[in-house]
């Protein structure tokens, strides 16, 4: 008696805020704000401070890169209500670490000094130390330290109080998104001037002026044509100058060993040809072998030499400018292999790879090589496109077939990947490996492959695809990113929620016909609305209430038999089960392995292309493409002023890429 | 001073045994046991936390336990009337205020078991299930803590003792035990609706919303959601809480646990002394 009316007075006692975590180690967070493998990141030896934050309703710890993410990320309401408030958080401090900068400006420093709780550090601000992202804060333990390197880098010395106060310009999902047409644009762009650096004066005639193909290019001056007539040449050619190869329907044929043209030169064009006779050596393993030993190379050398070495239908090597025009390759191991920065701008290029993708390669496999493809086909072998560092590249317009993965991004970011067509892949549709930041994948169609797409990274925007047939739809694994108007439909799993911690939103997708509109991993209960919008669920809006008043939760089983099962609608309204989602909303954070819906829409976001893709006629099964750029270009029209500076950066950094 | 208490003991003690003696009592917390034993188990907050696992019992509880502390307390008083026991015990030196503290506690008793128990069961159920679904990433157990459970336990028992304090006043007041269910029905209604619906009519009908917090504690229900709201659930959500005034909430809790004592022994009284003028004329009318 006494006992209990002891420990009923100490519950009321003791506060359960008051009780503080320690810091844990940060790779067992999970983690929000900037990525850390961005090219930038990776290549360089720049430090991003990072701090880890223990929230009220959260059970998982959240790491953030970025002193700013987290400020940032607390002004937007949506952090609070998820995780509730913050009840402590630590930064990493720098004394003693050779706090410095890079050459290139970038805060750099020899690891970190330990764990400190933000209240009780000091930053420096201001200085001319910087991150990939913006403006760096950095945190000290003590003030005469911090007073230090502020002095050594003109910045200020400031506490948590003022920084917490400051507003931090990070970017966004949303940004990214407003820079989608734009990125299109830039590859018209890119496209214009491939035309005018292919269309060059005449010098040459294969067959009239040289023998082979290889002595007319030997032949030829800079900046001419070489024309190649109709026929079929027996040979390998190496291309070292910067000349245009015109065929007229003929095909050359390579020896099946090595490469079949080998590109050394800037802007060098090439069109009208059809290859065959590639080598079938796909990768380099001596050369991978080699280079792990020497410790100086760079941190991705493996990737490199070991994927960049193989043999292809054209092989260009630390060639920029190179133009890919109207090409047929027939190959067991790359169609076209960029390496060391042969930025390259690919029209109509058709790739027929192996049967199955173990014995082929990729279509087009570009190491550090930004590619812009439009209007290209690829079909078998390995995958259609593989990436590896190649920011700022442009897929559009584009077929997959047969292949393991359709378009598969390394370490790739600022793409565009739109308006192309997967079918039957074995692997996915489009992939995105690593944390790359700031991708746009819009208005593709995938389907009857394993999945649609699953992209990884930060800010990414996934939007206006449509995803038919497939395992699965599409999976939200990209962290801080935006997922609109897709349209899922007949999929065995429309979406999977993956982060353990909720950062993207989920909204305005049409979800139809899929056997389980969604599932979750582990982690906090996902909340896929924005506002007052929410998705389309199929069988949210069936029986007496009308769909937004009240809540979809896909993952309840009740909820996901609606669109199957309309028994199910009497289970729904059973005083159990309303009683169990009246307040479910509540403190989200701590709930888990579910998501919800709170305002489900009553009807499709885009009926037309539901429509199209479930018309039982031929007209189905072709490609589907949304009008993003329209519907984009109206949302753009419609922002504030406040976005014109992150437009005119933009725009600044595509002018400059002419340069 | 003892003397009181021994009587009220004595009492307390006889009621005691008649608890004990309905069998249907444990039925009704086996009933209570798989109730929340389901919510925790299909509503999938006792997964991960006590927070969560509140506030899925939360709406449950705003009817469960006052539909139990009604069931405990309506025929409390009426049984011995009816029976003419009252009247038995009237003629020891047993206070009518003995008498009904002494039948209140013991049913006070028999709620902490019935109501109490189950909770406390899957509270200790939660406590030892509870945990992140993955161990890849490092937890932490946020504000949530066992604590917050035993406040939440506190207030469910709080607030089925004034549904058993009002009932018992259903309980004296009712002439028969039909009349006795209409009454404890009609409380029920009232309290889990009736406040929160005149809460509703006066916003709309131009109150200001800064006195919610202050109507809110005048109902029971609305206490009880109040304070679990402050002292529970809040606890995640903001450090500050604001969501009932806490003071006002207790009060009104304990004041409707004294009203109901006071209805309870002013009817049995004035009962008593109505049955006595009536005795008393039949008596007269009798020698005449």
């Amino acid at each position: 008696m006494t006992l209990a009316v002891v420990v009923t007075a100490g519950a009321f006692v003791i506060d359960p805020a008051e009780s503080v975590p320690d810091p844990v180690a940060y790779d067992d967070t999970t983690e929000l704000g900037l990525s850390s493998e961005t090219d930038a990141m990776m290549a360089g030896n720049a430090t991003l401070p990072r701090i880890q934050v223990f929230y009220s309703q959260l059970q998982y710890v959240v790491g953030y890169n970025g002193i700013g993410s987290f400020v940032a990320s607390l002004s937007d309401g949506r952090t609070e209500r998820q995780f509730g408030y913050p009840l402590v958080a630590y930064v990493e401090t720098f004394d003693h670490r050779d706090p410095d900068t890079t050459d290139g400006g970038l805060f750099t420093a020899t690891g970190a000094g330990g764990w400190t709780p933000a209240e009780e550090a000091y930053y420096v601000v201001g200085s001319d130390a910087r991150t990939p992202a913006g403006e760096a804060v950095i945190p000290f333990r003590n003030r005469e330290v911090a007073e230090s390197f502020s002095a050594d880098h003109s910045g200020t010395v400031v506490d948590w109080e003022s920084i917490r106060n400051r507003s931090f310009d990070v970017d966004s999902a949303a940004t990214v998104r407003s820079l989608a047409p734009s990125r299109w644009q830039t590859a018209n762009d890119r496209i214009t001037e491939a035309e005018r650096t292919a269309d060059r004066p005449v010098s040459v005639v294969v067959g009239e002026d040289a023998p082979t193909i290889d002595a007319a290019v030997e032949a030829a001056p800079s900046n001419t044509t070489v024309v190649v007539p109709k026929g079929v040449y027996h040979e390998t050619v190496t291309i070292n100058k910067s000349v245009t190869i015109a065929g007229d329907d003929a095909r050359i044929s390579g020896d099946s060993n090595g490469s079949v043209v080998t590109v050394w030169a800037a802007d060098v064009a090439i069109r009208g040809l059809r290859i065959d006779g590639v080598g079938n050596r796909t990768r380099d393993p001596e050369a991978a072998r080699a280079s792990r030993d020497e410790e100086s190379e760079a941190w991705d050398a493996n990737i490199q030499s070991g994927y960049g070495h193989g043999d292809a239908g054209i092989r260009a090597i630390a060639a920029p400018g190179l133009v890919v025009d109207d090409i047929m390759i027939e190959t067991n191991a790359s169609g076209l292999l960029l390496r060391d920065g042969s930025h390259a701008v690919v029209r109509d290029l058709r790739v027929d790879g192996s049967e199955t993708w173990q014995n082929g390669f990729m279509g087009i496999t570009g190491m550090e090589s930004r590619v812009t493809v439009t209007d290209s086909r690829f079909e078998g072998g390995r995958d259609g496109i593989y990436l590896h560092r190649a920011d700022g590249s442009v897929i559009r317009n584009s077929t997959f077939t047969d292949n393991r993965y359709g378009i598969h991004l390394m370490y790739t970011g600022d793409a565009l990947v739109a308006d192309n067509t997967a079918r039957n892949e074995l692997f996915a549709g489009i992939t995105v490996m690593t944390r790359p930041s700031g991708n746009t994948i819009v208005g593709n169609d995938v389907r009857n492959s394993s999945a649609g797409i699953q992209s990884s990274g930060t800010r990414t925007y996934i939007a206006y695809n449509t995803l038919v047939g497939n395992e699965l739809g599409f999976s939200t694994s990209a962290r801080g990113s935006l997922y609109e108007h897709n349209v899922v439909v007949d999929n065995e799993l429309g979406a999977r929620a993956t982060t353990i911690v909720p950062s993207s939103r989920v909204v305005a997708n049409d979800f139809v016909g899929n056997d389980d509109h969604a599932a979750a991993g582990a982690g906090a209960l996902r909340v896929w609305a924005d506002g007052d919008r929410g998705n389309y669920w199929e069988g949210a809006n069936v029986g007496p209430q009308p769909s937004s008043e009240r809540a979809y939760r896909p993952t309840s089983p009740v909820d996901a038999a609606l669109h199957g099962e309309i028994a199910a609608v009497a289970v729904r309204e059973s005083p159990a089960s309303v009683l169990l989602n009246h307040l479910r909303g509540t403190v989200p954070g701590a709930r888990s392995g579910s998501i919800i819906d709170p305002v489900p829409a009553s009807t499709p976001y885009h009926p037309e292309r539901i429509d199209v893709v479930t018309s039982p006629d031929s007209e189905g099964a072709e490609p589907v493409h949304a009008d993003w750029r329209a519907e984009l270009s109206s949302l753009t029209d419609e922002q504030d002023t406040t976005h014109e500076n992150t437009t005119n950066r933009n725009t600044a950094r595509a002018v400059g890429d002419y340069k | 001073m003892s003397r009181l208490l021994a009587d009220i003991g004595t009492v307390f003690r006889r009621e005691l045994v008649t608890v004990r003696r309905t069998p249907g009592y444990v039925v009704l917390a086996v009933g209570l046991l798989i109730v929340l034993g389901g919510l925790a188990a299909v509503g999938g907050g006792g997964g991960t936390g006590f927070v969560p696992a509140v506030v899925d019992f939360l709406l449950p509880t705003e009817i469960l336990v006052p539909l139990l502390a009604i069931v405990l307390g309506y025929r409390a008083l009426l049984t011995d009337t009816t029976s003419g026991e009252f009247a038995v015990i009237r003629t020891y030196p047993v206070s009518t205020v003995d008498y009904v503290l002494g039948v209140l506690l013991a049913r006070i008793a028999a709620l902490v078991a019935i109501v109490g128990v189950p909770f406390a069961l899957v509270g200790l159920y939660v406590w030892l299930t509870a945990a992140p679904d993955t161990g890849i990433f490092a937890t932490h157990s946020g504000v949530d803590s066992p604590l917050l459970f035993v406040r939440f336990l506190a207030f469910v028992l709080l607030f089925g003792t004034a549904y058993l304090s009002l009932s018992a006043a259903v309980s004296a007041l009712a002439s028969s035990r039909r009349s006795a269910i209409a009454l404890g029905l009609l409380a029920l209604l009232v309290g889990v609706l009736g406040g929160d619906l005149a809460i509703l009519r006066s916003l709309s009908g131009g109150a200001s919303p800064s006195e919610i917090s202050g109507l809110l504690a005048l109902t029971p229900n609305g206490a009880f959601r109040g304070l679990v709201f402050e002292h529970v659930i809040g606890v995640a959500f903001a450090p500050d809480g604001g969501f009932v005034q806490t003071g006002r909430a207790v009060g009104s809790l304990v004041s409707w646990i004294l009203a109901g004592i006071v209805v309870a022994v002013t009817t049995l009284t004035y009962a008593a002394g109505v049955d006595v003028v009536v005795e008393r004329t039949q008596e007269r009318l009798g020698e005449y």
